[in-house]
């Protein structure tokens, strides 16, 4: 139970790892979501402050419009107080002269009029301090006419009409009422001036707004083209690639890869669509690669139940043949004998075959023993030198060995093993005949033997193979030369259990010198029995 | 060449193959033997045999290549030929090569006595 519990954090760890790389990696490039909401941020910032500007100048205009109809009030107002004093004038004249009251009607409607038209005139010019104290000026010069002659005048006139007439026709009142008028006047002038500036202010800053206006309306576009851009950029266009390179690994086309460095799951999507391309890319070579194999180790199987049927078949032809020969036909004594001599030398081929096959079936399971003992190397060679001489006409083997005892310690069987098989490559290879040579030095600690022949040599295309188990050259199967592709496999593999190494040097049409290396018995070790075991040798 | 015995050449390059067709081919037969392609060739064209029996996998030449150069020969396309094969599914290139019968290793001694005999019947 212990150790069930313990794989738990394992794979929470694993699972953590890269997620806070990634999280280390956002923080140094702010996400997607950050820019939108930064972009759009600035935008709205920026569009509010164009309103701002906007609103300031509608603002502005209202203020001058209304400062322009403010004077027109204030113009109005002063005409309408002015009528007003013309109607007290008059009316006054009127009821004196007459002496009847109805003419005083237009001075009773005055006098009701008066007081609030001038309070407004007076609250009008509030934002004009000199304007506001000429209306007071006014104001004292009416109130002055009202109290010190109009008012008294109307009083006196009930009492005293003939009086009045006379103080009438002194024209007192008339000249006062000029003098108001001329205040007016005066006032009025002023005002309009200020009117007509206030309306080329207010003309003006209406232009300024319709500029301000259309300006933010500009900057507002811009504002809002810039986010486009910048998202069109940073979002859309990177989005786009990986969607284009998708479509394209979508069509088999694994070698696409998108630009990366977009800005947080923007890069992370590119970063995930390069891996994974890089991963699909990968698997497929792999999976390439490993097909190729099977149909290369398939074909190697196929030519090896080839191979391996032809060099069974062959000397059971010859052993199913003679001994059915025997058991059918009267055969004489001398050549029964021959024929089971026959058989006898068939079988054991068909055993070697059988060997060569089971042997590789150990050095792949690795069983393989070496029965290790010290022997000389240049013997060993000799006798297969002699063994193979005999195999062929056509051939002559020249054999120059070291010339000193090549002392190893090895499985002698399975060297001359190699060397056999050596020896028969040389001659099945070189089909026109010549000189095979056979040599053996000692180097730096190590016995070299080398094998040369004068025959086809191996093509470069395939001289990789050459150690390939069932591998057979082109030329072999061209040429009709038997093997099992076994032979150089099973060399290899004992020079090396030998802890030695085994080679070639070929060209094609020019023959082949195979050699091999193996590690010679040092001197101190054994120097003194081997002497003694070589000088018995030499005895003998 | 009445009265005369056939001519029958053996090309193999296993002389234990050679030896034991020879013994098994009854009757009054003239033997040849080649021990590869080249060497079968050479005989071909000096000896006429009226039979050839012609293995496939063979040093210098294989049986093949033997066949194809017989068949685009006036002279020689046609004589026949007995196939010797360890490899069973060389059998259709044989025959596509204008092998007159394709036996397989291992094969009886009656069986390619038989052979002879038929391939010779057939051609007269």
């Amino acid at each position: 139970m212990s150790n069930s519990s313990s794989p738990v954090p394992d794979v929470s760890e694993t699972v953590a790892g890269p997620s806070h790389g990634r999280a280390g990696s956002e923080r140094a490039n702010p996400g997607l979501l950050t820019r939108i909401a930064v972009s759009i941020g600035a935008l709205a910032l920026g569009l509010a402050l164009v309103f701002g500007i906007l609103i300031y100048a509608v603002i502005g205009l209202r203020h001058r419009s209304l400062e322009a109809r403010r004077s027109q009030q204030v113009i109005a107002t002063a005409n309408g107080l002015q009528t007003l004093v013309i109607d007290f004038e008059t009316g006054l004249r009127g009821f004196v002269i007459t002496g009847k009251r109805r003419y005083l009607q237009p001075w009773v409607t005055a006098q009701h009029r008066y007081p609030p038209q001038m309070a407004e005139l007076i609250k009008l010019t509030a934002d004009d301090p000199s304007q506001q104290a000429s209306a007071r000026t006014i104001k004292q010069q009416i109130d002055a006419y009202l109290h010190n002659y109009s008012i008294p005048l109307v009083h006196f006139m009930e009492r005293n009409p003939q009086s009045a007439r006379a103080v009438s026709i002194s024209r007192t009142g008339s000249s006062s009422v000029e003098h108001i008028r001329g205040s007016f006047t005066t006032f009025l002038n002023k005002e309009q001036a200020r009117g007509a500036a206030r309306d080329v202010r207010a003309k003006n800053t209406a232009h300024a707004a319709v500029l301000i206006g259309a300006t933010s309306l500009a900057a507002a576009l811009m504002f809002l083209l810039a986010a486009a851009v910048y998202l069109e950029r940073v979002v859309a266009r990177p989005v786009r690639r990986v969607a284009g390179g998708a479509r394209r690994v979508a069509t088999g086309d694994l070698s696409e890869r998108v630009p990366t460095g977009g800005p947080g799951e923007i890069g992370v999507l590119e970063q995930s669509f390069n891996a994974m391309t890089d991963s699909l890319q990968r698997n497929r070579d792999e999976l390439e690669e490993h097909n190729r194999r099977l149909v290369e180790s398939e074909r190697l199987k196929t030519e090896l139940v080839s191979n391996v049927s032809h060099e069974l078949r062959t000397p059971l032809a010859s052993v199913l043949g003679f001994s059915e020969l025997m058991l059918k036909r009267d055969v004489d004594p001398i050549d029964r004998r021959r024929y089971l001599e026959l058989i006898r030398s068939e079988s054991a081929r068909l055993a070697t075959l059988l060997n060569d096959l089971l042997d590789l079936q150990r050095h792949e399971l690795g069983v393989l023993q070496l029965n290790r003992a010290e022997f000389d190397l240049n013997e060993l060679l000799a006798a297969q030198v002699t063994l193979f001489s005999a195999q062929s006409e056509e051939h002559e083997l020249e054999f120059r060995p070291a010339p000193e005892a090549l002392l190893v310690e090895g499985d002698r069987d399975r060297l001359a093993q190699v060397i056999g098989n050596l020896l028969s490559n040389a001659i099945k290879y070189s089909p026109e005949g010549g000189v095979v040579e056979v040599a053996a030095v000692e180097t730096r600690g190590e016995a070299w033997v080398w094998v040369r022949d004068p025959g086809l040599g191996i093509a470069e295309d395939q001289q990789a193979q050459i150690f390939t188990k069932f591998f057979r050259a082109d030329i072999a199967r061209e040429r009709g030369i038997p093997g099992t592709g076994l032979g150089l496999v099973l060399a290899l593999q004992i020079v090396e259990a030998h802890g030695g190494t085994i080679g070639f040097d070929s060209e094609e049409g020019s023959g082949s010198t195979f050699w091999l290396r193996i590690p010679v018995v040092t001197a101190p070790q054994s120097a003194a029995a081997a002497g003694d075991e070589a000088k018995a040798r030499h005895g003998v | 060449m009445a009265g005369s015995p056939a001519t029958v050449l053996i090309c193999d390059d296993e002389p234990a193959l050679r030896e034991l067709i020879r013994v098994s081919i009854r009757g009054d037969y003239a033997f040849a033997e080649a021990e590869d392609g080249v060497e079968c060739m050479k005989l071909v064209r000096e000896i006429h045999p009226d039979v050839l029996i012609l293995d496939m996998l063979m040093p210098r030449r294989g049986g093949l290549e033997v066949l194809t150069e017989l068949r685009g020969d006036v002279e020689l396309a046609a004589m026949p030929v007995i196939v010797l094969t360890a490899q069973p599914e060389t059998r259709e290139d044989a025959l596509r090569e204008g092998a007159t019968l394709v036996m397989d290793k291992p094969f009886s001694p009656d069986e390619i006595s038989e052979a002879v005999e038929g391939v010779l019947a057939e051609s007269g």
